[in-house]
């Protein structure tokens, strides 16, 4: 896999790669994702160095299960990104049981993949456009559930809303953003 | 709840967000198959994931990668295009790389999912079993994932154990072969399929020995193996071994003895559909005479 080829690889064929064992193709799948499953968890979790443990760890499970991957179950960034948030999340209830090491983080050096952050700049553009369309309360709510390990009824306990106003702006948020990413393609 | 109820609700259950009844109606649901809910719960999910990827935005990974890359096998950086499609290939070849940091590894996955287990049972009995709700089960499907896999981790470092046993084993024959006053060698030159392939075949019939050792033949394809032969003056081709090399082409296998009494007139290996056949069918890879 050629960082320099024209066209760059789709993430798929990126995974196919990983499957046959291509460590090259890994880091690429890192520099694509990596920043973004550290982010998730960096706010599921709160901390950076605990963060990039998970985003590792959900990167090794890719290499180990690259081979079973099922497009036709969703893209690579939505199994990563689901694989992400369940890591991060378990992660969270087990400090309840156990104190973490942590690590100190240190400065980063390394240029992300060029070509595809060009195309992937045009697609932030249209979600963050669809993002924009959402009423604050909606977003608000919208990510206290994507980012956490509440239920809708603590949700509705910790924003003191009612229970049906939290499933409503879910609900309209959700859709609203799926609206918005119609005609993106993957 | 019926079907239009439920997809009411799937973009709460794409965030993992329902609880109660609610809950457990769409694991319900989703259970028995209903490809529209799927299909939409699919669109939130991408949609989710869109969300929290520009979220991100562009960012520094390469301290993931320093993690990610002492965990990695040394050495192994490009895969060979005949690896594709073959991560059995890798399971085999992982006796390469067993090491003090993977046994410490798997130590540490099986303290954080005992952990959990802790955690999941504490928390029960505090609660009280009438506590039991909706979002015990998605505790508990999190401890199931977990634990299938712990299971596929141990499953895997079995196999590994089991690889590198066979190996040492085997080895060990092949020392004893060669060393024995009765051992014959069988020199294996490389044909078209495999010009950089090589073999060695010893036989000792005084220790019931046979082992063959080749290297740099070629992974071969799904649904394909190696197979060694013996060819007899008046037997021809008899079935000697089955085997598939390691990633880097390798394998040290123990053999059938050729037939007793028989003149043998060569050894070789072609490749063969997985399983074997008796009488050879495909390419022939290595060959050679006594
Ligand atoms: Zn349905």
């Amino acid at each position: 896999m050629q960082k320099t080829s024209a066209i760059p690889p789709s993430d798929e064929a990126v995974v196919r790669a990983i499957a046959g064992g291509d460590q090259e193709s890994l880091r690429l799948l890192n520099s694509r994702y990596g920043n973004a499953l550290a982010a998730v968890a960096e706010r599921v979790l709160g901390d950076r160095a605990d963060a990039e443990e998970v985003a590792a760890d959900v990167l090794w499970q890719a290499w180990r299960q690259a081979a079973v991957f099922d497009r036709s179950r969703g893209s690579v960034g939505a199994w990563l990104m689901m694989l992400v948030r369940s890591r991060a999340i378990d992660r969270l209830r087990a400090r309840a049981a156990r104190a973490n090491l942590r690590d100190d983080p240190a400065v980063s050096t390394d240029a992300p993949d060029a070509t595809f952050d060009i195309n992937n700049a045009q697609r932030r553009h249209v979600v963050q456009a669809a993002i924009a369309a959402l009423q604050d309360s909606e977003r608000a709510v919208l990510e206290l559930a994507y980012y956490s390990d509440l239920s809708q009824s603590a949700i509705a306990e910790r924003t003191g809303l009612p229970l049906g106003t939290v499933k409503s702006r879910i609900r309209s948020a959700l859709i609203k953003l799926r609206e918005g990413l119609k005609g993106l393609g993957d | 709840m019926d079907h239009d109820q439920l997809k009411d609700l799937l973009p709460l259950e794409a965030l993992g967000t329902l609880d109660g009844e609610e809950a457990r109606a769409m694991a319900a649901h989703l259970a028995e198959g209903c490809d529209e809910c799927e299909a939409e719960l699919r669109a939130f999910r991408e949609a989710l994931a869109a969300m929290a990827i520009s979220a991100a935005g562009a960012g520094p990974s390469d301290q993931i990668w320093r993690r990610l890359e002492s965990r990695l096998p040394a050495g192994a950086g490009a895969a060979s295009p005949s690896m594709q499609d073959r991560p059995a290939e890798r399971t085999r070849d992982r006796a390469a790389r067993i090491g003090v940091s993977r046994t410490w590894r798997v130590a540490a996955v099986a303290a954080a999912a005992a952990a959990i287990v802790l955690f999941v049972m504490t928390g029960n009995y505090a609660n009280q079993i009438s506590a039991i709700r909706a979002d015990d089960s998605a505790r508990i499907a999190a401890l199931g994932r977990q634990a299938r896999e712990l299971a596929a981790e141990l499953d895997d470092r079995n196999r590994d154990l089991a690889v590198l046993r066979g190996q040492i084993a085997v080895s060990g024959q092949l020392t004893q072969a060669v060393l024995a006053p009765d051992a014959r060698m069988i020199r294996l030159a490389p044909l078209a399929p495999a010009p950089s392939a090589a073999g060695l075949v010893a036989v000792t019939p005084s220790q019931n020995h046979a082992v063959l050792q080749v290297a740099g033949l070629p992974t071969p394809p799904p649904g394909k193996e190696y197979e060694l032969w013996w060819i007899g003056a008046k037997s021809g081709p008899v079935k000697a071994a089955l085997f598939a090399p390691t990633a880097q082409g390798d394998a040290t296998v123990a053999s059938t003895l050729p037939p007793a009494g028989e003149q043998l007139l060569a050894s070789a290996i072609t490749l063969e559909p997985a399983g074997g056949v008796d009488k050879p069918t495909g390419a022939m890879y290595l060959k050679g005479a006594p």
